[in-house]
């Protein structure tokens, strides 16, 4: 009996607390995610009743991969999910499938590797006799891996590499990663979507979960995914990790929330509270102590290895969610920032994000024509929702689950410019055009379009 | 006068041990008959010998199976690990069993009244308290084995290592060597003829093939490396494998506990009481204020009482649900099969004419496979529902009693379609020949007696067409079972086909075992809608053909 009583005065109490519990238009929701192991704040917000508390009853559904997952949200098999950042960008300006797709929340921050075979990592070992010993340095810039394009173009091949999908984060850091060392790895124009004209290597699209079966068969020679795709190819043998999306481009905004625009109209407060959950969920995962130890990533792995969820084995997903990474058997590092889901105002959606996908997409020709700068804006002002996010943010905080402080400070939603990249180029989202125009490998515009 | 035939006289023992052999012969079941009649006491010795051959063979041959399969699986090593043996398929089979009583207990959980819920909590609590001991003494155990296991590990990869460094060193010197070597010899070359630079490329090519050669034997160094430092010892596995077990329990008790507190719907249902209670009470006594406002919350807390009180913990699909919707899966494709195969079968057989028409599609889309017709059905069944949610069929199907907890949406009725296309033709080709064999004479039969063509159809055509229709239903059942694993792993419908691709995009140790599990699953599934099949067409039917297996 005390037990029970206890917990009604705890729920009375707390009810008190959520006095202005938001009336949801839906309140039986379906969430799509794909399996990797940044699917967490929405498994999170279910698993520890984040959700429950907004009077959300949500099932959470594996999707097979990212266009099954776009057209499910898109025809409403599916409410929102776990979505690439490049995915509602995409969707909006009609690249691939054109429905408007909005996010008023950003999931988390880099979490991608470039894993190569170990053929590969052999032969960038030979041309680079620094990287065959048990601790190489990093970063690893693509510069041991441009002999062996070399020679296989001068016998006619050209080496094949995965990524995720076309207008994912993975196929924008592959890229960049490999034209830092100037690898080209090919344009994308109207007649050809696979985008490898001018191509020295062949970049193909493959599901993250099929990446190692992929990479083993040898249909691939490596590959750029989020985890545990990487963790899991060391951990079978089957190739190396050499690079992260962290040495890329240092906290690189990685996965965002996703619904149709119909969705939001129609579910504002739904949205609302969606947000909320997720907001909670990604502090949750960032929680520390006092010495900085992340201390529910270890709870958070074993929910996430759950066959209904991510269902890899709780040691291979511990070995990146936890603040290290594993580079080669000898080798595991630690990255604390592997995975951020909560700080450095990482789960509100920035414009500069949006802007920066955006230059991604025009350098490499997925938009085909030239944009004026205003355009990036409008584009990123369309598809990403800071208002949502900031309603939300401010609820908690009213709410007493978010302190004051934890809300992001801006004026108009653009992060400071950053040199944080693997070739050190910089970036501000306020001049896109500059951008573009600043890299050796890529399409440029002409410089007048950026006072537009 | 006539001679007298003695009859044996039919005791109730002998008419009961008829009635069984005539069930038996029914449902195909004839390896039992002679166990009934050896009860029976008739004929010992041969009763035994049948026995022996259609009982006692085949379990010794499935027996050797399993000694062999548990021999031969450990042989072969894989990426994901080794082939799982008969053991460890049966201990996979449990894992996927106690996730769905984990996750059934939690649905059950969050609807249990007051009395039944603080019991099970407690016993939660309890068993979770013991926890606690239970893993620091595995956490402790796990230090000391690894402790002991870390030298054993160290003994283990140092002489492949070494090894493969001095190897390594070796032959990066003697190719600095060679190369410097040639390049001295290259200074000499400005000045000679054409014999020595002939003879010089010579060299060259014999340093390229010296370097490939030692790359080789390195590269077999480096693999024996590899492969050491993959080595886990199997105590260490077994204790790494108990800490799990406990920690899966640990996470799954947290969250049961949760669900039988504080996030049970009667706890959510007090709470949104209490919350209304509130606001009426603020709306009704208030003097001044905003009385749009208050009463707007008002009417927002009663629909949220009435939402929380009809709510339900939403549970993931486990395996025994995604069977059974399976199973109605592919009982909506035969359906739809048989009434497309059987009536235009019928028109086949009954004419020549119609059946020529129908020949170029039956031979034209027979052999298409079932993974060329779901993407295209699944495209075209998207057409007609832009929006599943609110279709009337999917919203009709909502209110039907068992499909409704099973989900019915577009993937679902793309499969079934699927299973239909591939199903129909078996049906259709037997129905044509059953009709088209019916003796002449029952047709001058039937003109004689001048009946209609529905009489005609009702009490001649089917009737005697009927064994073969049923053992053409009976090949459709087979094939749309088979079609259907694939139909569903590729449009992700919820079903068996569902949990073996999660199963494969999972990679984790268990799922390898996981998959073979479901081998089974649909293996038995099968064998079941088999004999059913078999238990019908026996009953339709005179003649004892076509029932063997």
């Amino acid at each position: 009996m005390r037990i029970t009583s206890i917990l009604f005065t705890a729920a009375i109490i707390s009810g008190l607390a959520h006095a202005e519990k938001l009336a949801v238009e839906k309140d039986e929701l379906k969430l799509g995610f794909i399996k990797l192991t940044d699917c967490a704040p929405i498994v999170i917000a279910k698993e520890k009743g984040f959700f429950d508390d907004e009077g959300l009853s949500v099932e959470v559904i594996a999707q097979s991969n990212w266009k099954v997952l776009l057209d499910n949200v898109i025809t409403g098999n599916i409410d929102g999910a776990h979505m690439l950042s490049g995915q509602p960008i995409a969707a909006t300006i009609g690249i691939g499938t054109k429905a408007e797709v909005v996010t008023p929340f950003t999931m988390d921050m880099n979490g991608n590797g470039v894993t190569v075979s170990n053929s590969v990592w052999e032969q960038m070992q030979e041309n680079d006799p620094d990287l065959d010993s048990d601790k190489p340095t990093h970063p690893i810039s693509s510069a041991s891996l441009k002999p062996i394009v070399d020679d296989m173009l001068a016998e006619g091949k050209k080496l094949q590499l995965g990524m995720v999908f076309p207008v994912s984060t993975h196929n924008y850091q592959l890229r960049y990663w490999l034209a830092a060392s100037e690898i080209h790895p090919g344009f994308y124009s109207e007649s050809d979507v696979a985008g490898r004209t001018d191509a020295e290597v062949e970049l193909s699209v493959t599901p993250p979960p099929q990446m190692p079966a992929t990479l083993e068969a040898g249909t691939i020679s490596g590959y750029c995914v989020g985890e545990p795709w990487n963790q899991q190819a060391i951990a079978k043998g089957i190739g190396v990790p050499v690079t992260t999306s962290y040495d890329i481009w240092k906290n690189n905004p990685e996965k965002v929330f996703g619904v149709t625009r119909k969705f939001a109209d129609e579910n504002p407060l739904t949205l609302l509270a969606l947000t909320k959950a997720l907001i909670r969920a990604g502090k949750w995962l960032d929680e520390t102590d006092s010495s900085g130890k992340l201390t529910n990533r270890e709870e958070a792995c074993r929910i996430l290895s759950q066959p209904n969820y991510v269902g890899a084995d709780y040691d291979i997903i511990k070995n990146s969610m936890t603040g290290t990474f594993m580079f080669q058997k000898t080798d595991v590092r630690d990255m604390p920032d592997f995975n951020v889901f909560f700080k450095y105002d990482c789960t509100y959606p920035w414009y500069s994000d949006g802007v920066w996908f955006l230059t991604q997409m025009r350098r490499w020709g997925q938009i085909s024509e030239a944009k004026p700068a205003s355009w990036y804006a409008e584009i990123a002002k369309k598809v990403y929702l800071p208002g949502v996010y900031m309603k939300a943010a401010k609820m908690l905080v009213e709410e007493g689950e978010l302190t004051a402080a934890e809300l992001p400070k801006t004026e108009d939603g653009y992060k400071p410019a950053t040199k944080d990249f693997i070739d050190g180029n910089e970036y501000d989202g306020k001049k896109p055009i500059e951008y573009l125009n600043s890299f050796k490998i890529g399409i440029k515009d002409e410089g007048a379009l950026s006072g537009k | 006068m006539v001679p007298q035939i003695q009859f044996p006289t039919l005791t109730a023992d002998l008419i009961m041990k008829y009635k069984i052999l005539k069930a038996i012969d029914i449902s195909g079941l004839n390896f039992l008959s002679p166990v009934v009649r050896l009860i029976a006491q008739e004929d010992p010795r041969k009763q035994l010998h049948e026995i022996g051959r259609f009982i006692i063979v085949p379990i010794v041959a499935f027996a050797a199976f399993l000694f062999l399969w548990s021999a031969l699986a450990p042989k072969h090593r894989t990426k994901a690990g080794e082939v799982p043996t008969p053991g460890v398929v049966w201990d996979a089979s449990k894992g996927v069993w106690l996730f769905h009583k984990r996750e059934t207990a939690k649905a059950d959980a969050y609807l249990m009244n007051s009395a039944e819920r603080r019991k099970t909590l407690q016993q939660a609590t309890t068993r979770l308290a013991r926890l606690d001991a239970l893993e620091a003494e595995a956490n402790r155990q796990i230090s000391d084995i690894k402790a002991a296991s870390k030298e054993k590990f160290d003994a283990y990869v140092a002489p492949s290592k070494t090894a493969y460094d001095a190897k390594r060193a070796e032959f990066r010197t003697a190719k600095i060597n060679r190369e410097n070597s040639l390049k001295e010899k290259a200074a000499l070359l400005a000045t000679q003829g054409t014999d020595a630079r002939i003879a010089y490329l010579a060299r060259i090519r014999e340093n390229a093939v010296t370097t490939e050669q030692e790359k080789e034997q390195l590269k077999l160094l480096k693999t024996t490396y590899t492969e050491a430092q993959t080595k886990t010892f199997p105590e260490v596995k077994k204790a790494q494998q108990a800490i799990t077990k406990l920690a899966e329990e640990r996470q799954f008790l947290s969250k049961y506990s949760e669900m039988l507190g504080a996030g049970s719907r009667e706890s959510k249902t007090t709470e949104s009481e209490s919350l209304l209670a509130e606001s009426k009470n603020k709306f009704l006594t208030a003097t001044d204020g905003d009385f749009y406002r208050l009463g707007n919350t008002v009417v927002k807390s009663e629909d949220l009482l009435a939402t929380t009180e009809t709510s339900h913990y939403a549970k993931p699909w486990t395996l025994p649900k995604q069977i059974v919707r399976s199973l109605l899966c592919v009982f909506t494709g035969f359906l739809v099969a048989s009434a497309i195969a059987i009536p235009i079968g019928i028109l086949c057989g009954l004419s020549p004419t119609f059946m020529a028409a129908m020949t170029p599609f039956i031979a034209l889309f027979k052999p298409v496979s079932p993974l060329v017709w779901l993407p295209i059905i699944m495209i075209i069944v998207g057409g007609f529902m832009p929006e599943p949610e609110n279709h009337w069929l999917v919203k009709a199907l909502d209110h039907v009693p068992i499909l409704k907890n099973y989900k019915v949406d577009p993937m679902f009725l793309s499969s079934a379609l699927t299973v239909a296309l591939c199903s129909l033709w078996a049906t259709l080709v037997n129905t044509a020949l059953g009709v088209a064999s019916i003796e002449k004479d029952h047709l001058n039969v039937a003109k004689v007696l001048r009946l209609g063509f529905t009489a005609r159809l009702f009490k001649i055509v089917i009737p005697t067409a009927l064994p073969l229709i049923f053992a053409g239903l009976r090949i459709s059942l087979a094939v749309g079972w088979m079609v259907l694993v694939a139909a569903e792993i590729l449009s992700t419908s919820q079903g068996i086909g569902k949990f073996v691709n999660d199963m494969y995009t999972n990679g984790s140790s268990e799922s390898f075992a996981q998959m073979f599990v479901v081998v089974f699953i649909v293996g038995i599934i099968g064998m079941f809608l088999d004999r059913i099949m078999i238990i019908f067409q026996r009953l339709v039917s005179f003649d004892t053909a076509g029932s063997a297996i």
